[in-house]
């Protein structure tokens, strides 16, 4: 609560934040408020431009592409926060886990992140397709688990920082139990890099999740989404260049909160995303000044 | 440009009334004048803080981005090859600094590029400021290295500076410093990370390279002692000022400014163990800390409310001295022990 | 030694200097480690691919005959392919034929997979190549100049434009470079391919745009990490110090400072190497390019899950490769690792 207001005062972020508000307020509500169902198909009115009537104009077969977008909100969200929840759920447990474990046991998880590393997205989820079956959870899935290693590292970074400092130390001497330790501790410290991570990360799965949409992966056609708006787009650049125009704003929009969003928590909580970096230099001095002093709060 | 008369010895570098801002209009160096003769040395002495590195930043060019001169000039070498500093522009500064101007600092290890061997370093300045032949450079680069008293100066040649000790480095710092033959050496704090043994050594060095290359050098440093060995004259800087001025065994034998009392009552020459400045009582003035009067006095043993009346003026006295104290005339030679007390 | 880390732990500066008296030949044992590293990686992502491939239920018989088959069939065909095997032995086959060059036979056209990926794949690796070079002369212009005129105006615009194409996915980027060269400016072919051994000037003139879109995304990426180092290492005593010796601007950068700020950026670029092939796949459908990634598509639509497997290895040890050959730049640039701390520290 008190980051959220500490963020708040960060004019960029409350900008994104606003964004993100009316996002998740399309994502809710958009298919509800569209003014035409996207999926039905005014066959005379094909490849319109912006009148009265469709506002953003109408598509290759004549739906309606402000309510489009607007339905298309939903899917589109809602994909990648299920990859980066599945992400988030794979990497941070094995990052804190994997700061306790011992060295060869560690090892082994780090090559696993690299491995995962090393996998291209489309690729990746093109081969699980492939496999296990074209369709959004299997889609979803694969990116989850590609995303993994990000917050593995992140975790893991912040946990190991932690694990040396005295406070820990003292309560494991005191006799407090690990799990209490682990808990009270350690999760203050980590909840913060894991949450700029995160918004780092949604904003990489929209751009994903559009991006298979766009080969035709995990979401299927009549359905809308911001990928698949763009994807269907291609075949008209010649009669309507301008098409690509809404959904890519839609999603640059969104994506560009999510990088604000990230960048502003990083600078209110302290949050390093990287792990044994030396502090960032920045043209702004005072910026600088605090990041100093806040690295001086997780000893390396 | 007014030439220097005849009879005056021939000039390195004068400085006249230079005034340096940091940051919003912080005055940190104010009405600081002063001439290196010739081959003659100079030690500029200072507590931290007390604005002999922003001086020696100036004449070198290499002021912080928020530093910048307000006042004053700077002007290096006389009559024909004489260049105005003040405000030059970078084309200025790449032909004089390096051929004309050399300098070392602190912290040797810093001013080297890791990834290149100290060799090239050298033979890179060889080669770019005196156009010499790589094989050339070559040559010259090892016989620098053992004039800086490197031995083995052709194996150390393919050394990365990672791979070489402190003193090491310095020397080399050194060898590149003086391998254009400059007029100038500005050593700041060259010594201060050193340990005892090396400092003596590199000190020991810079003598001999100022008679070998009719070096001028301008020495700053903390360190009393330092300049008591290397410099034939001295200029103790305070809140910015330059307090006292003169030949260094003159001024170290009889000081006519309480602060100058003070520094050898905590830095006894010759006593390497006790190098410390901070023993003086008080505090130094912040930076750009606006003093109506002396800026010592809050820290003077003699203070009175004259020091504090209005700004003190640098006092001739005579025999190329010069001290910043209302009580010059009466300050002759008083116990040290009553300043530290 | 990562051979990709994610992008922070890439920041970190190159040339640490660390006085271990390790005197162990440090340069063997480190590229001993790197080795270790890359073969542990490869036997992991065989060992995910075949994973996928064993979790999948679709078998040669019902790809191939579809609905009709009958049990007969399927057990005839999976006795073929080797399907009836143990898991275990399945997978140490179809690794020890895969170092062979032998990636089994399509399900459906029994066309060798290595054939087919043989043919698709140089278009890929020339048009990554081509974007990798672009990537490295606009980023690096880019991170340069922006670094030069730090806070200025292009520095700005530099941040910009990076930020902007942060936000887009790479196949909105390549239909803008559609909409503007091919469709307005009709200057250079929306789409098509001809091989480079074929018409090199052909190639390029197909090629410039797709690795074009591709390339954006990575120089943004270059030009942020260079711009970030550049202005740190400007700042450090050493540039200082070249500064101090009469060195001109260019020479300070270009002699002095490039080479410290270059081990990040190369990171960057090690990273960026699963996004460029990642990417290619996209500008493939985008541009119509007959690539891995068509083959990979079509394969997945049909279930072809040999094709489907045999892509995703392949492009796993392409990155790999890269990678390692990014980690050799970088080792080759930093003096530390390259001859190891303390082994010829002369005594005072």
């Amino acid at each position: 609560m008190k980051t959220l207001k500490a963020l708040w005062r960060i004019p960029s972020a409350r900008l994104a934040l606003l964004v993100l508000a009316a996002i998740a307020f399309l994502a809710v509500f958009g298919g509800a408020l569209a003014p035409h169902d996207p999926l039905k198909q005014y066959t005379d009115e094909v490849l319109q431009g912006p009148s009265s009537a469709h506002w953003l104009g109408t598509d290759y077969v004549g739906r309606d592409v402000l309510s489009r977008l607007m339905a298309g909100t939903r899917l589109s969200v809602v994909g990648a926060l299920e990859a980066v929840l599945i992400g988030a759920l794979l990497g941070v447990p094995s990052g804190l886990v994997s700061a306790w474990l011992g060295p060869r046991l560690e090892w082994i998880t780090l090559r696993i992140s690299d491995t995962l590393v090393i996998l291209p997205f489309t690729v990746f989820a093109i081969a699980v397709a492939g496999t296990l079956g074209n369709g959004l959870q299997q889609a979803m899935i694969a990116i989850g688990v590609l995303m993994s290693p990000i917050f593995y590292r992140v975790t893991r970074a912040a946990a190991i920082g932690l694990r040396r400092t005295q406070y820990v130390e003292a309560a494991e001497l005191m006799g407090a139990t690990e799990w209490w330790t682990l808990r009270k501790h350690i999760w203050s410290k980590v909840l913060p890099n894991v949450a700029v991570t995160a918004a780092q990360a949604m904003g990489a799965a929209l751009l994903v999740v559009a991006s298979l949409a766009f080969l035709g992966l995990g979401i299927t056609p009549p359905a809308p989404t911001w990928g698949g708006m763009l994807s269907a787009d291609l075949g008209y650049l010649s009669q309507q260049p301008w098409a690509p125009i809404f959904p890519a704003l839609l999603m640059m929009a969104t994506v560009g909160s999510l990088n604000l969003l990230a960048d502003s928590m990083r600078d209110v909580t302290g949050a390093t995303t990287a792990p044994r970096r030396r502090p960032r230099r920045t043209t702004a001095r005072p910026e600088k000044q605090s990041r100093e002093e806040q690295s001086d709060v997780v000893p390396a | 440009m007014s030439s220097q008369p005849d009879h005056q010895p021939r000039r390195t570098l004068e400085v006249t009334d230079l005034q340096v801002s940091v940051g919003d209009h912080l005055v940190a160096v104010q009405d600081v004048s002063f001439t290196i003769g010739r081959g003659e040395s100079v030690g500029l002495v200072g507590e931290s803080g007390s604005g002999k590195t922003l001086t020696c930043r100036a004449v070198l060019g290499l002021l912080p981005a928020t530093g910048h001169v307000d006042r004053g000039r700077i002007v290096l070498g006389d009559g024909a090859d004489t260049v105005e500093l003040t405000d030059a522009k970078r084309g200025t500064w790449d032909r004089v600094r390096g051929l004309r101007l050399g300098a070392v600092f602190q912290d040797p290890t810093s001013y080297l590029n890791p990834s290149l061997t100290v060799g090239h370093q050298l033979a890179e300045q060889l080669r770019v400021k005196r156009r010499l032949s790589r094989r050339d450079a070559h040559a010259r680069s090892v016989e620098l290295f053992a004039e800086v008293g490197l031995r083995d100066p052709a194996g150390v040649f393919h050394q990365y500076p990672h791979q070489l000790s402190g003193g090491m480095l310095q020397r080399v710092l050194i060898a590149i410093a003086v391998s254009c033959e400059p007029e100038l050496l500005i050593a700041d704090e060259a010594t201060t990370a050193l340990d005892v043994v090396i400092q003596a050594e590199i000190l020991g060095l810079l003598r001999r390279l100022r008679e070998t290359h009719q070096l001028s050098l301008l020495l700053v440093t903390h360190d009393l002692a330092v300049v008591a060995e290397t410099c034939e004259r001295i200029l103790v800087m305070y809140g910015g000022q330059i307090v006292e001025s003169g030949p260094t065994e003159e001024v170290l034998r009889s000081p006519r400014h309480p602060y100058t009392q003070a520094l050898m009552g905590v830095a006894t020459i010759g006593n390497w163990q006790r190098r410390k400045l901070d023993v003086i009582p008080g505090q130094p003035p912040a930076a750009g800390a606006e003093m109506p009067g002396c800026r010592f006095a809050p820290r003077c043993a003699y203070a009175s409310a004259r020091c504090v009346a209005g700004a003190v003026p640098l006092t001739d006295l005579g025999h190329e001295r010069s001290a910043r104290c209302v009580l010059v005339d009466d300050l002759s030679a008083p116990s040290v022990q009553e300043v530290s007390a | 030694m990562s051979l990709a880390a994610p992008a922070p732990a890439a920041v970190a500066r190159a040339p640490q200097v660390p006085r271990a008296a390790s005197r162990t030949l440090p340069f063997l044992r480190s590229l001993l480690g790197v080795l270790v590293v890359t073969v542990t990686v490869l036997f992991l992502a065989s060992v995910i691919t075949f994973t996928l491939g064993a979790l999948s239920d679709s078998n040669p018989a019902a790809a191939a005959l579809g609905e009709t088959a009958t049990q007969q069939d399927i057990d005839r065909l999976n006795h073929e392919f080797g399907l009836d095997r143990p898991l275990v032995v399945q997978y140490f086959s179809w690794v020890g034929n895969a170092l062979t060059g032998d990636l089994g036979r399509s399900w459906f056209t029994t066309i060798p997979v290595t054939d087919s990926i043989k043919t698709a794949l140089p278009v890929d690796l020339s048009i990554a190549a081509l974007a990798l070079v672009l990537a490295l002369v606009i980023g690096g212009g880019a991170g340069i100049g922006a670094a030069l005129s730090n806070g200025g105006i292009i520095d700005r615009a530099v941040t910009l434009v990076c930020s902007i194409l942060g936000t887009l996915p790479p196949f909105v980027i390549g239909m803008a470079l559609i909409v503007v060269f091919a469709v307005k400016l009709q200057v250079l072919p929306a789409g098509g391919y001809v091989p480079i051994n074929v018409d090199p000037g052909e190639w390029l003139r197909f090629s410039i745009l797709p690795a074009l879109a591709l390339s954006l995304d990575v120089a943004a990426s270059i030009a942020r990490q260079l711009r970030t180092s550049l202005v740190g290492e400007l700042r450090e005593n050493y540039a200082v110090g070249a500064e101090m010796r009469g060195f001109g601007r260019r020479r300070v950068l270009f002699g002095h400072v490039l080479r410290n700020a270059a081990g990040p950026t190369l990171a960057v670029i090690g990273l960026a190497i699963p996004l460029i092939i990642g990417g290619a796949v996209m500008t493939e459908k985008l541009f119509g390019l007959p690539g891995i990634a068509q083959l990979a598509l079509q394969s997945a639509e049909k279930g072809d899950v040999p094709v489907v497997l045999g892509t995703l290895l392949v492009t796993a040890v392409i990155v790999v490769a890269a990678s390692l050959v990014i980690n050799v730049l970088q080792t080759a640039l930093n003096p530390v690792a390259r001859r190891g701390a303390g082994t010829a520290k002369a005594a005072r």
